[in-house]
């Protein structure tokens, strides 16, 4: 219950930050624009080119969104007023990752048709399982983004320690997306790099299951 | 200083660097005096007499940043915090190290200075992982810099089993699952792993010192060894 009422607060605050939400899209589209151009106009393997596209794209947008939750949470004075209700510290991490996979999944499905059109790759058939390894994707990033953004709330640039520590951890999982969507999109199958499902899903499993262990650690060093 | 901190350590520690100067030298002796010349490397091949004991302490010196940090968690002792980050610091010094002369090796092996193998890119990935560790702990002042510390300290552990097994989980790895060498290149080896740990040892309980020395400016008062 206290996962969902903080869910709620979280995503009421990114509704009503709009203009951030438009940056951010703004943001990542560029991004997918830049990297279009300088893999073209002639793609040599445009269904490789294509998914590490994407998943870069997101991967950096994501960033941004994480210290913005930060941000728009200390400026209200919210993270503070959450610890002081004693709620469960996991159930409050829970609502907060849920929320941070949301808004990396609006972005995902503004990117994805994007990059399609631009590559020029990808079809329906293999939309489900693309979406798929998509949910595998965002749900390690929303648990490690979350864990760590906590981790370097009040800091000073934090967004840049976020960065340092956020993208090396989540290397294999970038690099397991863009396999499996690259594989999706030139032979509609996952089955040559089927073994990355299993290292994404530990992957996402280790976030989660730090973060129910540490994650009143790091509230408590706050205080 | 030497009225706090025990006479022991003081002897100890000119004991150990004794210990470590002679056993690092006589492990270069051997290594590029009386190991034999590989036969299709050449000299280069020496290069694995100092690459892989520094791997093997780089290894050694994260874990017992990992140890240290849930010793912390569980104790909140300055002490085990102070053990966390001499352990990464030193273990950041060797694992550049592997990363400056695997690429010397590398060049001769394999003919490229760097190539994306599994070893090699998750071995690079921990340093960059554990600079982190370091540039997050200078951010951070006060009370919380050993919690963020002690929790980052467990949360980047989880790429050591990552390096380790990576040339298993990975196909096209360059890198061999064992070292396995016969007769007196096995013995080198086994010297210079030996003396690496103890030189890895003499270097950390110097920078453990420091952290006395700094806690003890910090609370004004004179230093104390870490108990």
């Amino acid at each position: 219950m206290t996962a969902l009422r903080v869910l709620a607060k979280d995503l009421r605050l990114h509704a009503r930050d709009a203009r951030f939400i438009a940056t951010l899209s703004l943001f990542s589209l560029s991004l997918v624009l830049i990297l279009s151009v300088a893999f073209g106009p002639f793609f040599r393997d445009p269904a490789r080119e294509a998914s590490a596209t994407l998943w870069a794209a997101l991967f950096f947008a994501g960033v941004l969104g994480l210290t913005r939750a930060l941000d728009l949470e200390s400026e209200s004075g919210g993270g503070e007023a959450l610890r002081l209700t004693g709620a469960d510290p996991f159930a409050i991490y829970a609502g907060k990752t849920i929320a941070n996979f949301l808004l990396m999944a609006v972005l995902f499905v503004l990117l994805l048709p994007c990059t399609s059109i631009f590559f020029d790759v990808g079809n329906l058939a293999v939309l489900p399982t693309v979406a798929g390894v998509a949910a595998l994707a965002l749900i390690g990033y929303a648990a490690w983004g979350t864990l760590f953004a906590a981790l370097a709330r009040g800091l000073k640039a934090r967004e840049l320690l976020l960065s340092i520590l956020l993208f090396p951890t989540l290397i294999p999982l970038w690099i397991g997306a863009v396999k499996l969507t690259r594989s999706l999109w030139a032979d509609g199958t996952i089955e040559p790099v089927r073994d990355w499902v299993k290292i994404m899903v530990v992957i996402d499993v280790l976030g989660l299951a730090l973060a129910a262990w540490l994650y009143e650690v790091i509230q408590e060093a706050e205080e | 200083m030497s009225s706090t901190i025990p006479g022991w350590w003081s002897k100890g520690r000119a004991i150990l660097w004794t210990v470590a100067v002679l056993l690092v030298a006589g492990a270069l002796y051997a290594a590029f005096a009386r190991a034999p010349v590989e036969a299709q490397m050449g000299v280069v091949q020496k290069i694995v007499y100092i690459h892989v004991p520094s791997a093997t302490v780089t290894l050694l010196a994260f874990g017992l940043t990992f140890a240290a940090s849930i010793a912390f968690l569980a104790t909140r002792a300055w002490m085990w915090d102070a053990v966390a980050a001499s352990s990464c610091e030193v273990g950041m010094v060797f694992a550049t190290i592997v990363l400056v002369s695997g690429p010397l090796w590398a060049r001769s092996a394999w003919n490229t200075w760097w190539t994306w193998e599994p070893r090699l890119t998750t071995f690079l990935i921990l340093w960059l992982l554990y600079g982190g560790y370091h540039v997050v702990r200078a951010s951070i002042a006060g009370g919380a810099r050993r919690t963020v510390s002690a929790v980052l300290g467990v949360v980047l552990f989880v790429n050591l089993p990552i390096v380790w097994k990576s040339v298993e989980w990975w196909r096209g790895s360059l890198h061999p699952r064992a070292v396995t060498m016969t007769g007196e290149m096995r013995t080198v080896l086994t010297l210079s792993m030996l003396a690496w740990v103890v030189f890895f040892a003499a270097a950390f309980q110097e920078r453990l010192r420091l952290e006395a020395m700094r806690k003890a400016a910090e609370s004004g008062g004179a230093p104390e060894a870490p108990r």
